[in-house]
């Protein structure tokens, strides 16, 4: 199983990072690739994020709906079932349908990760495991060791300066501010709330612990996911609503959206 | 540690009164339940002069070791007795990856900041630092005389004086990186690349004297003797190749990653490799004799040792000691052809 991951998954992930990274002068080679190979895995899993996309906003639209079921059927949990899903399908939606693009997406993160890992073999042991996954390629074997620096960063070492703690909380926040929508419940507001504080501080937390050409990744990741949401997402979504929101605080108490 | 043969043959309790020792070497590391001291990682080998031992640690130390003032169990360092730490305060230099060496009286050992470092071999005191050469430097340097020969992962190869460890006019330049540590073979210096070649480069030239394709890197340095190379192989082979023509003598396919250097024992050349196999191999004809696991020796598959071994060999008296990585030492009998004895070398 752990071969056929290698062989089909990680190597040419692996490969194509390094082959990448030698492309650029050996400076900022690495830090390049790492971004230009975000992008392309990001370009190619478009399909999927424009379903999982969709599909958010499909069951967003359909939030008022399935509330008023919820208030109607509070004390029939099977009725409430049978009418949700009657209501789904009428609706042509799958309430699986978001999650399903995003599980698909993990294996790519986890090697992506991996690669980044592997690639930079920090230790002699690193160095010593990635003989095992290179491709014979004289492009890929010559660009071997990588040069770890980039900018201010050393991407096998975590950042800290705070500033890509900073930026990747920060873009993440901006990216599920724009895609989360305000819920008249206010258990479920709070609730998405605590979520929209807990992910980028967690992420932030997570910049220091791991090295910095993995939070590279993230910020690269987070920035597309942004520029995607603004246009296929028709601008800034609900974080501009919100933003309207808090300018009129004459309308508070009363469903700005 | 240091073992001593005899004793561990007999299997007395360790330390034995026959010179055996152990040192805890430690750095200090603050966690979350307060500070504690860890242990230090060694990837070279010790060297050792005039009955001291000089090591480099994975944290950036270079330790003079006196052997008697370690039996004794005596604070460390027993300035007295020769011991030093270079830096000499809780200070460190970048991780040291490769051995240091003892020559002229002083100790040279490369640093993953890039630099050689010259220290005093009686004092510690800094002689000299070399400029960066690369980004990190994991290698083993060579001494010639009074020239210092480094192989970088930039694909260099720097002649540097012993004196002030400046620069000297002649420097190789490789498209790849160099992986292994130089080796000096008359007025060539061989080296293996990350593009898969050995290299053979003649002092003082700007191309390669030959050049050696495998099918992985030559991750260990090589062995040259009597005009022959013996190279071994990630590709889980090992070359024999003619040190001046660079044609190939023989090869043995030893089955897994070769990551240690071979050893040469007279004609015999011992070679281990990652499945924890080690053969006695003929120098001269290539005919090879695998060492059977001495718990299981009718077995032909489970392999000499149940480890791997990526550390380096080391030869004296017709034995061979093979650190593997279930932290035994072993020591195999050339002429039997058996595993001697092994010691586990975790200390509670």
């Amino acid at each position: 199983m752990l071969n056929l991951w290698n062989l089909i998954i990680l190597n040419p992930m692996l490969n194509g990072l390094v082959a990448l990274s030698s492309l650029f002068p050996r400076v900022v080679g690495f830090g390049l690739a790492i971004i230009i190979l975000t992008i392309v895995v990001r370009l190619m899993l478009t399909p999927l994020t424009l379903r999982q996309l969709n599909s958010t906003k499909a069951l967003q639209s359909m939030q008022p709906k399935i509330q008023e079921l919820q208030k109607k059927y509070a004390k029939n949990k099977q009725k409430l079932q049978q009418e949700m899903v009657k209501v789904y399908k009428e609706a042509g939606v799958n309430p699986l349908g978001c999650i399903w693009p995003m599980l698909i997406q993990f294996p790519i993160w986890i090697a992506l990760y991996q690669s980044i890992m592997r690639a930079l073999a920090t230790a002699p042991e690193n160095l010593l495991d990635l003989s095992r996954h290179l491709y014979s390629w004289q492009i890929v074997n010559q660009a071997i060791p990588l040069n770890s620096r980039f900018l201010w960063l050393d991407l096998g070492r975590p950042d800290n300066t705070l500033i890509l703690a900073i930026l990747v909380g920060g873009t993440m926040w901006v990216q599920q501010k724009m895609t989360t929508a305000p819920s008249a419940d206010p258990k479920q507001q709070s609730q998405s709330r605590m979520m929209l504080l807990m992910m980028p501080l967690m992420f932030g937390v997570f910049v220091l612990m791991f090295p910095s050409g993995l939070a590279l990744f993230w910020l690269v990741s987070n920035v597309i996911g942004i520029v995607t949401q603004y246009f296929i997402g028709g601008g800034w979504g609900h974080l501009r609503s919100s933003t309207a929101r808090q300018s009129m605080p004459k309308q508070r108490g009363k469903r700005a959206w | 540690m240091a073992i001593n043969s005899s004793a561990r043959n007999q299997e007395l309790d360790f330390p034995s009164s026959s010179g055996e020792w152990s040192f805890a070497i430690t750095m200090p590391s603050k966690g979350i339940c307060g500070s504690s001291a860890v242990p230090v990682s060694i990837y070279g080998m010790p060297a050792v002069a005039n009955g001291m031992l000089c090591i480099g640690t994975y944290n950036g130390k270079v330790l003079m070791i006196n052997p008697l003032a370690r039996s004794q169990n005596l604070p460390f360092p027993q300035v007295r007795s020769g011991e030093w730490t270079y830096p000499r305060t809780e200070d460190v230099i970048k991780p040291i990856v490769g051995s240091p060496v003892i020559a002229n009286d002083a100790v040279y050992v490369c640093s993953s900041d890039g630099r050689v470092y010259a220290l005093d071999v009686n004092y510690g005191d800094e002689r000299w630092k070399s400029d960066p050469l690369d980004g990190k430097l994991w290698t083993t340097p060579v001494v010639d005389g009074d020239t210092i020969y480094v192989s970088t992962f930039d694909g260099h190869i720097y002649a540097l004086s012993t004196k002030d460890g400046s620069l000297l006019p002649w420097t190789f330049e490789a498209k790849a990186g160099f992986v292994s540590s130089p080796v000096l073979y008359k007025d060539s210096i061989f080296v293996g690349s990350f593009d898969r070649n050995l290299y053979a480069v003649k002092i003082g030239d700007n191309k390669p004297l030959w050049k050696f394709p495998a099918g992985n890197w030559f991750w260990a340095a090589p062995v040259v003797s009597n005009g022959v190379v013996y190279a071994g192989c990630l590709d889980g082979k090992l070359y024999t190749i003619n040190a001046e023509t660079g044609d190939e003598l023989w090869e043995f396919d030893a089955g897994s990653p070769v990551v240690s250097s071979p050893v040469l024992a007279g004609d015999l050349l011992v070679v281990a490799c990652d499945s924890g196999d080690v053969y006695i191999i003929n120098a001269k004809t290539g005919i090879s004799e695998r060492i059977k696991n001495p718990d299981d020796p009718q077995s032909t598959n489970r392999p000499s040792i149940d480890a791997s071994i990526r550390g380096s060999l080391c030869v004296q008296d017709g034995i061979v000691y093979v650190r593997a990585q279930d932290n035994c030492l072993y020591a195999l009998d050339i002429d039997q052809g058996k595993i001697d004895w092994e010691f586990s070398l975790a200390i509670e």
